[in-house]
């Protein structure tokens, strides 16, 4: 009834998804990211096209870079995982980042209860075992409380990401436990212990390219994953829970117990990534530095953008990888802290926005007939 | 302008469709749309499922712009950009699946929209009450407008949708399929308000595929056929048959009586004694039901749609717990409420909801029909599920069942409904059942589909299939089953043999007399 | 020691200091979700506020009464974007609403544009000067009992409590708060009434985002005053629970915040006094009390009736033919 025209956007369903869609989408949103950054960029008055050089070159192309980026990507690698197979069955657990904390805290624990008698594999195995079991504990106890009492799982394993915090803390910095150095310096200043070399990871050294063994097995995990996924029975439950829950009980499917294994082997991946941190990086349970890595949080990200697929998490946290390890090597003054959050932030959010044009096509309203407008006045 | 203003109150058109199309992605919903309502009088829109009824209602109550064409309201031109548009042109609808917010109560529900000129900015719920009272008194329709929407009867709901569009003192009503939720006896009631508003000046579009109720309550009637209006004629002059055959654009082949040739005393397959269970809101839903399916044979379960039903089959397929009762198959019974038990002693279930419960949407057709037997050889080996089988097995099924789609991986989402139940009767039937629970296997299909269904339900049956039938739709259940159980309030008020079982003696029993039921 | 130095009292007027950014932050939150739109970005808009409240406090010359409202703006409208941002992925693009709001707090977050934001102006450097200070109102601050308890607070204080009133006028007294509330619980219905839905969840979406942005500023110019990369730490999401905690009844979500706000202060309040308990064991209660709290309240039968809106979490679209 209103004279003014109209227009505006609609979004209609496709019909089919066409495959180079797929992937040309992705690619175009993360220039998009990096577009809208470089508005961001030019706002706070930075450079934006040489801020983006330097990221490239810092974190891919300098000599060493790459090795560099894959000690990065490591954590993300298994953070990453941990989102992708818990929110492919909706269940959103952003408790990674506690749950590496909590796999820190019991490789670093195994690794320094470890005596020099004892083959290096056993310890490097024990060490992943007890990562697992850390990180797997943490996330099912948001996992049995969904399952269980349909609380909100989201609230409940962030809550624990704080207490995992302060757990870590409290063993450095407010007791005399069993990881704390507490002779040298340590008596002082409040320091982890360091593990013994025997438990030290190993790296596969290519000449120009250092891979960082839990990189591989970062790798082996996500293979796991994937062939879990797409080729078990197990995998077709997760399926179904995921898609939908009322039909897998119908099915006789049981949700609630598929719920807590695959929250616990989500934070089994967060915890492996705690155990390598350890393990193959710092060799040191280092509460500040854990948490001012950020890694559970940024593995919702990478999880993200892989769109849940374990195989893609490969690549994306090799990129974001990347990005994180420039922003290590280039932190100062003219790139400041907050960047590479900020850049990972927008690469989420035009993922998240690119991603609608693989499923829906955009339509614009049609404007108003203007025969029939002059007919109703 | 094609105003009719100057023909006199008996002729004056209330509201018209002129050329009216409607397209989607892949589908033409309506194609060149014409028809007018007279003031006063009750309008048919007839036709088939996915004849474009409810895209047209879409379009009149302005939630859908016309692609071409447009509407005329009392003569003048005009244009709907919002549904607020439409009801301030005094378009009112009563949707089938009824728009109320269950947590609110029936005046809050009412109060809803744009302020109407003589309310205050901050409403006066009091005040509102009472002139819905009001309104209700005048329409003897009694509802208390205090009592919150999820507490009421769908008939009691149905009455606030009713007020809610008078209220807004609509002169135009569309109701939408209004009888598939009543039983014979408050559809009697409703034409009787409907006819009372008519009287009071208003005009009521009717939408319906029931040939029987349209006959029965239109004053004219428009049929829709493939999107297109076909035709505008009063009822009294034509009939049932002629209405049936331009509905359709054939002759419809009815659906056979089948002749029982099932003895009486065939081996029992399901045995259900006295079983009672809750539903969903904690009150007591089934009330010592006790039935009995023999060997190929079809029990029908009639009875309003919320009467127990969903509980009955939900308890059938282990999937809600009972407080007392017992559930044998073949002698064999079942006690825990666990759904795999059911499916382990030969009990096929097709819930009513087909996409929600019955398959996962998301998944393809092939993941879908080993929904039941994934844990099984030969569909899985040891931990792992073993594709080539599956996508075989999915290509045999596909091809016995008459599933159309591109492809054994098409997302079952994407189907059509007849599609849809095929691909649920094929999982379900090739685990070669003993029982085959069923819930309105037809509702929502075309007449096509519903006559494969139908014929599959016939064959399943004479293949020894002991089948309990749920449905509201007494013709259906009239022509399958053998025997029909009629179900009100949660109990089971006579099992009749199918001779016995009018339509008449099916509407008492449904509405809850016992009466009829006492003399058989 | 006067009465007023009495441990209760102390907790209680801390309480409401300390829970005074939860009522802002989950009273927007409740305003979103009676909409339908989870917002999970409440940490990061909290961030975002705070450290656009920091910068004009900072750099803005004049005297605190102009300063203040200006930096409280400034939250507003930095929060405001942020929330705009998530609405317009969510009810526009449809986009899941639980990945946009997690993207929202990484974003915005502690690691994030917050952070960046707060290095590139060198916030961080010196308290800020520019704070809200307790008031006397009426000169009753030193009534026995109530005196520090009611009337020894900050402007924010006063402010979070006519909101909540208002707040709850607005939702179940208004025309505006029935729509709102039916576009929450059954968005079919109110479009079917010509209620606009993705209207109301824009409006309210963003307007939750501002009040986030108060709560932000309520760390950076009255809790901690001065600039740390994350010093929400973690509030957000425990107002997040508080939205459950109250059942998305802005009075009982209050009644929660100032129990949190009491454990959120008891670490002080009682290292202050010297009691003899382990500051890892007192950082954590608001954490796990919040786990505890939330697994009480799901399990309640109350859930049935005073639940979610139906519609919560779920994008609304016509359903086509």
């Amino acid at each position: 009834m209103s004279a003014i025209t109209r227009f505006g956007i609609r979004l209609e369903p496709r019909p089919d998804r066409p495959r180079w869609l797929v992937w040309a989408v992705p690619v175009c949103s993360f220039f998009a990211a990096l577009l809208v950054g470089a508005v961001v960029l030019l706002v706070t008055a930075q450079n934006p096209l040489s801020t983006y050089l330097r990221i490239l070159e810092r974190g891919f192309l300098d000599q060493g870079a790459l090795s560099g980026t894959l000690v990065a990507a490591t954590p993300l690698l298994f953070t990453g995982l941990c989102a992708a197979v818990a929110f492919k069955i909706g269940f959103f657990n952003i408790g990674g980042e506690g749950q590496f904390y909590m796999g820190a805290i019991f490789a670093s624990g195994i690794a320094l209860s470890y005596g020099d008698d004892l083959p290096a594999w056993l310890a490097i195995l024990s060490m992943i075992v007890a990562g697992a079991i850390g990180g797997g504990i943490w996330a099912a106890v948001p996992g049995i409380l969904r399952a269980y009492f349909k609380t909100n799982e989201i609230i409940t394993s962030l809550m624990l990401n704080y207490i995992a915090g302060i757990i870590a803390t409290y063993l450095i910095f407010e007791s005399e436990s069993f990881w704390r150095e507490l002779d040298g310096t340590g008596a002082v200043f409040p320091k982890g212990k360091v593990i013994p070399l025997i438990t030290w990871w190993p790296n596969l050294d290519l000449g120009s390219l250092v891979i960082p063994f839990g990189f591989l097995l970062g790798i082996a995990g996500a293979v796991w994953l994937a062939v879990l996924q797409r080729r078990t029975r197990f995998g077709y439950e997760m399926r179904v829970v995921g898609g939908a829950p009322t039909t897998a009980r119908y099915a006789g499917m049981r949700p609630s117990r598929i719920i807590v294994i695959v929250a616990a082997i989500s934070g089994a991946f967060a915890g492996l990534g705690g155990a390598a941190d350890v393990g193959n990086f710092r060799h040191v349970l280092d509460p500040k530095g854990l948490q001012q890595s950020g890694f559970g949080y940024a593995g919702i990200v990478v999880a993200a953008l892989a769109r849940l697929n374990p195989l893609a998490t490969i690549f994306v946290a090799v990129i974001l990888g990347g990005i994180t390890n420039a922003g290590y090597a280039l932190r100062g003054p003219d790139f400041p802290s907050g960047l590479v959050g900020t850049l990972q932030g927008l690469i989420l959010f035009c993922t998240l926005g690119g991603e609608v044009l693989v499923r829906y096509r955009i339509v614009r309203t049609a404007s108003t007939s203007v025969a029939v407008k002059a007919a109703g006045s | 302008m094609t105003s009719n203003g100057l023909a006199g109150a008996a002729t004056a058109i209330a509201v018209a469709a002129f050329g009216v199309s409607k397209r989607f992605p892949g589908v033409i919903a309506n194609q060149d749309v014409n028809f007018d309502v007279r003031v006063g009088e009750v309008h048919a829109l007839l036709g088939e499922n996915g004849a474009g009824k409810t895209t047209l209602s879409n379009i009149l109550t302005g939630l859908y712009r016309p692609d071409d064409g447009h509407l005329e309201v009392a003569g003048l031109s005009v244009e709907f950009d919002t549904p607020r548009d439409a009801i301030n042109a005094g378009i009112g609808m009563v949707h089938q699946h009824f728009r109320l917010v269950p947590t609110f109560t029936v005046a809050e529900n009412i109060a809803l929209g744009a302020k109407l000129p003589s309310e205050r900015h901050i409403p006066n719920l009091r005040e509102i009450e009472e002139r819905v009272s009001e309104l209700a008194n005048r329409f003897e329709m009694p509802v208390d407008p205090r009592s919150r929407v999820w507490q009421l009867s769908v008939g009691e709901q149905q009455r606030v949708e009713i007020l809610k569009v008078l209220y807004r003192d609509a002169k135009v009503l569309i109701m939408d399929e209004p009888t598939a939720v009543l039983t014979p006896i408050e559809a009697d009631v409703l034409a009787g308000t409907l006819r009372s508003m008519v009287d009071q000046g208003r005009s009521v579009i009717f939408i319906s595929h029931k040939l029987g109720e349209v006959m029965s309550i239109s004053d004219r009637v428009t049929v829709l056929r493939e999107g297109r209006s076909i035709g505008t004629v009063a009822t009294s002059d034509t009939s049932r048959q002629d209405l049936a055959q331009l509905m359709v654009g054939r002759t419809i082949e009815r659906v056979e009586r089948r002749v029982t040739d099932v003895p009486a005393s065939g081996p029992t397959v399901l045995e259900i004694a006295g079983i009672s269970a809750d539903g969903d809101r904690g009150l007591q839903a089934l009330n010592d039901v006790s039935l009995h399916v023999r060997r190929g044979e079809i029990l029908g379960v009639a009875g309003v749609a919320g009467n127990g039903q969903r509980e009955l089959v939900e308890v059938l397929a282990g999937l809600r717990a009972r407080s007392s009762g017992t559930i044998t198959v073949e002698g064999e019974p079942f006690d825990r409420m666990d759904a795999r038990h059911p499916i382990h002693l030969g009990v096929a279930y097709v819930p009513q909801d087909r996409l929600g419960t019955g398959l996962a949407g998301d998944l393809s057709i092939e993941e879908n029909l080993i929904l039941k037997k994934y844990r099984r050889r030969p569909v899985s080996g040891g931990p792992f599920l073993r594709t080539s089988v599956i996508r075989s097995e999915a290509v045999a099924l596909m091809d016995r069942f008459d599933v159309r789609a591109p492809s054994p991986q098409t997302p079952t989402r994407q189907l059509s409904g007849g599609n849809v139940q095929k691909v649920l009767l094929a999982r379900e039937m090739s685990g070669a059942p003993k029982v085959l629970v069923i819930a309105s296997p037809t509702q929502g299909l075309d007449v096509g589909a519903v006559a494969t269904v139908h014929g599959l339900l016939l064959e399943a049956a004479e293949a020894g299939v002991g089948i309990l039938l749920v449905s509201e739709d007494l013709e259906e259940v009239r022509a399958l089953a053998d025997r029909v159980a009629v179900i009100y309030e949660g109990s089971i008020m006579a099992v009749l043999d199918a001779q016995d079982a009018t339509i008449e003696r099916l509407g008492l029993l449904m509405g809850g007399s016992r009466d009829a039921g006492d003399k058989s | 020691m006067s009465f007023n130095d009495n441990l209760l009292i102390v907790i209680a007027a801390s309480a409401i200091f300390y829970g005074t950014p939860l009522v802002f932050a989950a009273l927007g939150e409740i305003l979103a979700e009676r909409s339908g739109v989870i917002n999970l970005g409440v940490e990061g808009m909290m961030l975002l506020g705070a450290v656009s409240a920091a910068w004009v406090a900072t750099n803005v010359d004049g005297p605190a009464g102009v300063v203040l409202p200006l930096a409280l703006l400034a939250a507003m409208i930095a929060a405001g974007m942020g929330a705009a941002i998530h609405a317009f992925l969510t009810i526009t693009l449809r986009v899941n609403q639980i990945i946009s709001g997690l993207a929202l707090t990484i974003f915005a977050g502690a690691a994030g544009l917050s952070s960046y934001l707060a290095n590139i102006w060198n916030l961080g450097q010196a308290p800020i000067v520019n704070q809200f200070n307790r008031l006397d109102v009426l000169g009753l601050a030193d009534m026995p009992l109530l005196g520090p308890i009611l009337f020894h607070q900050t402007l924010l204080t006063y402010l979070s409590w006519s909101l909540v009133i208002g707040a709850s006028f607005y939702l179940f007294r208004t025309r505006a708060g029935l729509h709102l509330r039916s576009v929450g619980e059954s968005p079919q219905t109110a479009d079917s009434v010509g209620i606009s839905v993705a209207g109301y969840r824009y409006f309210h979406v963003i307007l939750g985002g501002t009040f986030a942005g108060i709560a932000g500023a309520c760390f950076s110019l009255s809790i901690v005053p001065t600039w740390a990369d994350g010093l929400t730490s973690g509030q957000g999401w425990i107002a997040l629970a508080l939205v459950i905690f109250g059942f998305w009844r802005p009075d009982l979500m209050l009644v929660g915040a100032y129990l949190f706000g009491a454990l959120s202060s008891l670490g002080f309040t009682l290292q202050a006094r010297g009691v003899g308990i382990s500051l890892a064991v007192l950082s954590a209660l608001p954490y796990a009390m919040t786990i505890i709290v939330l697994v009480l309240v799901s399990t309640s039968s109350a859930r049935r009736h005073l639940g979610a809106p139906a519609a919560l979490g779920k994008p609304y679209e016509r359903e086509e033919r």
